[in-house]
């Protein structure tokens, strides 16, 4: 389980941010004073640290740029200052990522599990079972077997793969869409599901993606 | 400066000139001095008096030809004392100090204003850091509890965090200072964020959002331009025809410049108001309609794109389509080190 540190001195946010990151899945350090702050953080075991700008005593891009001098653990810098030069500045002390608030929690969690993705990522392939899932090429492999699939597909299928244990939300599956640039609609994200269903069925994969009544899909 | 109206300016000194040398002349006849030297005397008096008179004027012509001069061509005309130097002449250094003590009484009230004009742009930057915290929790608050009413939460939040943005770029567009950072910047990108912003509201509302983009990079400052283009696409989302409504994002590359077009069904305005959409607080029939209008969206987007650089320009057919043009100039000028 990845473990994420959240330095963020407003207590309903940082409250609210470790429910968020708790029910994904994550483990939540949270940082409540604020005296000695780069000391506690660099004491500190995680995976991933979620840093405010606007802090007390030290601001949140100096934090970094001393962070950064002990560390390479990822971090992602989240502000409400509304400028390119906060951001320019964070990326080249070495943040992994920017976001301004308010953001939308499920792309919140999208970079996150994005950074994660990244690190581990030895293989060019993801695998579900005995099926390989290259996504970049857009096909599942089984044996030599090839089934392509369209971007659309792709993208729900590694989704729900990423997440094989757990029910998807349609928002969610919406949001990684369009975090995609895949701008389509409600009737088109359920012609696509059936579309892969048929897909998977005829590759000999049958009722993999399971139907939860109102909450979204779960892929067995 | 006009000679004639100097010397008429003078009547008085010219009247005891000649009341004087009424009064010579009659003494001179009166000891029965002959014609020549009456003559003489006269000839040097009036000669002496010319040259009096005559030196006033140039010294004052001078400094006052040159005062109207620098106030003509000057375009900030309170800078006029910077050009002159301190005239030689009594009155003429009694109007230069005057000026002087004007100037730096104007200068200090400007200066106060500035002050308190740039105290309010803080606090206003501060103000608007502080709100985002509430509504970053509300926004949080709302997708771990989730309700039956979840969606209609976020679309207000939404709202509200788009009004905010809304006076922070607005302060940012009145001010002159320049508080934005000019980069290659991926339309792609840009546009993603605003679809993001939108996308519950869009598909809650069924408006198709259609984006046709190659990666093209223009150079702008991507924050403002993601508001620039979220005021553009909050309008065609707020001003549709009952449905089928679609948003089409596109962009066109020549060689001198990128021309992003965001073209929507809806509406349209009507002629009569199309001229006047970008007037501040101008809300037009449909704004009036729907009563939802500020007049300030286009306003700012209008503003803030000839800070930047950028040209925009509105289309529409009332009942047909809206579309707007943003254009970014292609200019090698801004590229540091490619």
């Amino acid at each position: 389980m990845k473990t994420i540190m959240i330095v963020e001195d407003e207590k309903s946010i940082r409250d609210e941010l470790k429910t968020l990151l708790e029910t994904s899945g994550y483990k939540v350090i949270l940082l409540e004073r604020f005296d000695n702050t780069l000391e506690d953080i660099l004491k500190s075991k995680f995976d991933l640290l979620l840093l405010d700008i606007n802090l007390p005593k030290m601001n949140g891009e100096t934090l970094l740029k001393e962070f950064r001098k002990q560390s390479n653990i990822p971090v992602i810098m989240v502000t409400s200052r509304v400028g390119e030069t906060d951001e320019v500045l964070s990326m080249s002390y070495g943040a992994d990522d920017y976001i301004t608030k308010p953001y939308n929690p499920t792309i919140l969690l999208l970079r996150i599990s994005n950074i994660f993705k990244r690190m581990e990522k030895s293989t060019d392939f993801l695998t579900y079972d005995d099926i390989k899932v290259y996504q970049g090429k857009g096909i599942l492999m089984k044996g030599e077997e090839i089934l392509d699939l369209t971007k659309n597909e792709m993208i729900i299928f590694s989704y729900l793969l990423n997440n094989r244990s757990n029910i998807v939300t349609r928002d969610e599956l919406m949001t990684e869409l369009w975090n995609n640039e895949e701008y389509i609609n409600e009737n088109a994200l359920t012609v696509n599901i059936s579309r892969l269903r048929a897909k998977l069925e005829s590759f000999g994969i049958e009722n993999a993606i399971e139907t939860r009544k109102g909450l979204g899909y779960k892929l067995l | 400066m006009k000679f004639s109206k100097y010397v008429f300016d003078k009547w008085l000194e010219i009247l005891f000139a000649l009341f004087g040398y009424f009064i010579v002349l009659m003494m001179l006849f009166a000891f029965k001095i002959s014609k020549e030297v009456i003559i003489g005397i006269t000839v040097v008096f009036l000669l002496f008096f010319i040259m009096i008179i005559l030196t006033g004027y140039i010294k004052r012509r001078r400094f006052y030809t040159n005062l109207i001069n620098n106030v003509d061509k000057l375009d900030k005309k309170y800078l006029v004392l910077e050009m002159l130097n301190e005239p030689s002449f009594y009155d003429g250094k009694i109007l230069y100090q005057v000026l002087y003590e004007i100037n730096k009484s104007m200068n200090e009230n400007v200066k106060d204003l500035e002050i308190s004009l740039n105290d309010f742009k803080e606090y206003v930057e501060l103000w608007i850091h502080e709100i985002k915290l509430p509504i970053s929790s509300l926004v949080l608050m709302n997708h771990n509890h989730k309700t039956n009413v979840d969606k209609k939460y976020d679309e207000q939040i939404r709202r509200i965090d788009d009004y905010v943005d809304q006076i922070l770029y607005f302060v940012r567009s009145e001010n002159a200072e320049k508080d934005y950072l000019i980069k290659d910047t991926s339309l792609k990108k840009v546009i993603n964020s605003v679809a993001m912003k939108n996308k519950n509201d869009l598909l809650e509302r069924n408006i198709s959002f259609e984006v046709e983009l190659s990666d093209i990079k223009v150079l702008t400052d991507s924050k403002w331009l993601e508001f620039i283009v979220n005021q553009v696409v909050s309008n065609s989302m707020k001003y549709t025809k009952d449905n089928n409504s679609i948003i089409k994002i596109s962009a066109v590359e020549t060689s001198k410049q990128v021309d992003l077009i965001i073209y929507d069904n809806g509406i349209g305005i009507p002629e009569k108001d199309i001229k006047r959409v970008f007037e501040k607080t101008f809300t037009g029939e449909n704004g009036r309609a729907t009563s939802k209008s500020t007049g300030m969206g286009l306003y700012i987007v209008k503003k803030l794109c000839r800070k930047l650089g950028h040209k925009v320009r509105i289309e529409s057919k009332e009942g047909e389509y809206t579309k707007v043009v943003i254009s970014f100039a292609k200019n090698d000028f801004y590229k540091i080190g490619d």
